[in-house]
């Protein structure tokens, strides 16, 4: 009877199936460079945001457009990370269900801006990025995300008392937390798993 | 009286291959084969086995000019490893009384 074939005791049976199933869900293929560059971006917009707020410097046209282009990009290298994936998880599938929630959720907010409501946007988006990382946290078992989204939702609550140039600042730290800090993470990870190999 | 063991997944690579089907959406045969240890005529053999069972589907395409055959677990799959893990306790709890 070779290996393939071989009978396995009660107890062998269930050893197999939690080993397998914790590599299977240990596996990920997640560079952390789609973060970095989107966190990058909304950091430099908010403060270029904030510098045109003040009277800093002038600027053609709202700081936020330069996010369009951004998020291009980091559709694409997400849409080339999904390709490389050698297995779909669950927790993948439903994280990308969040953040696409998030996404539309905050275009659909942008639309305030249009109607003069430029500081109350950012409150929301504040409120939705606090959402999205703290459900990303609870799905991924990640507590750096439940902590981060939590101070989020904390700083969006701050920002209905700031609604002037200071909430841009908030919208930095935001990006800093939810999107730089964990893709630096992330990227490190990858790294050493591909180092491993 | 006991439950009889599913005899399609009463075997080691068989079994392995259904636990981590069971984790995720799909995988790619490449994949299975890394985490299972395996050989890729001896896991072909297996997944083979699993398809005509009807607990697996498994696709074949082309993915930038390479052949690319990626596995999913079936409804029917879900059910038959339900019931294996069920009867498995079952054995389990009779013999710790």
């Amino acid at each position: 009877m070779n290996e393939s074939e071989k009978e396995l005791s009660s107890e062998e049976s269930l050893k197999l199936i939690n080993r397998m199933i914790h590599e299977a869900k240990g596996y990920f293929h997640e560079s952390g460079l789609g973060a970095l560059v989107y966190g990058f971006g909304v950091l430099l917009c908010s403060l270029l945001a904030y510098a045109v707020d003040v009277k800093m410097i002038s600027f053609p046209f709202s700081p936020f457009y330069l996010l369009v282009p951004v998020f291009f990009v980091q559709s694409l290298i997400h849409w080339r990370e999904n390709k490389m994936k050698k297995a779909k998880t669950f927790t993948d599938e439903t994280i990308d269900y969040v953040w696409t929630g998030f996404f539309l959720s905050a275009i659909a907010a942008f639309s305030a801006n249009f109607a003069g409501k430029t500081y109350v946007t950012i409150t929301i988006i504040l409120f939705l990025a606090g959402f999205a990382t703290f459900l990303t946290g609870m799905i991924a078992k990640f507590n750096y995300h439940k902590i981060s989204g939590i101070i989020c939702l904390l700083l969006a609550s701050v920002s209905f008392f700031m609604q002037d140039a200071i909430i841009y600042l908030l919208l930095a730290i935001t990006a800093a937390m939810v999107w730089i800090i964990p893709g630096f993470i992330l990227n490190m990870t990858f790294k050493k798993q591909q180092y491993a190999r | 009286m006991f439950k009889e063991l599913d005899p399609i997944l009463h075997s080691q690579l068989r079994l392995a291959v259904m636990s981590l089907l069971i984790s995720v959406k799909e995988a790619e045969f490449t994949f299975i084969r890394e985490k299972t240890n395996s050989t890729a005529g001896n896991l072909s053999v297996q997944v083979q086995k699993l398809k005509e069972a009807g607990y697996i589907e498994v696709n074949k395409q082309f993915k930038d000019n390479y052949p690319q055959t990626t596995c999913k677990v079936t409804p029917k799959g879900i059910e038959a490893f339900e019931n294996y893990v069920m009867a498995l306790q079952e054995y389990l709890q009779v013999r710790k009384q």
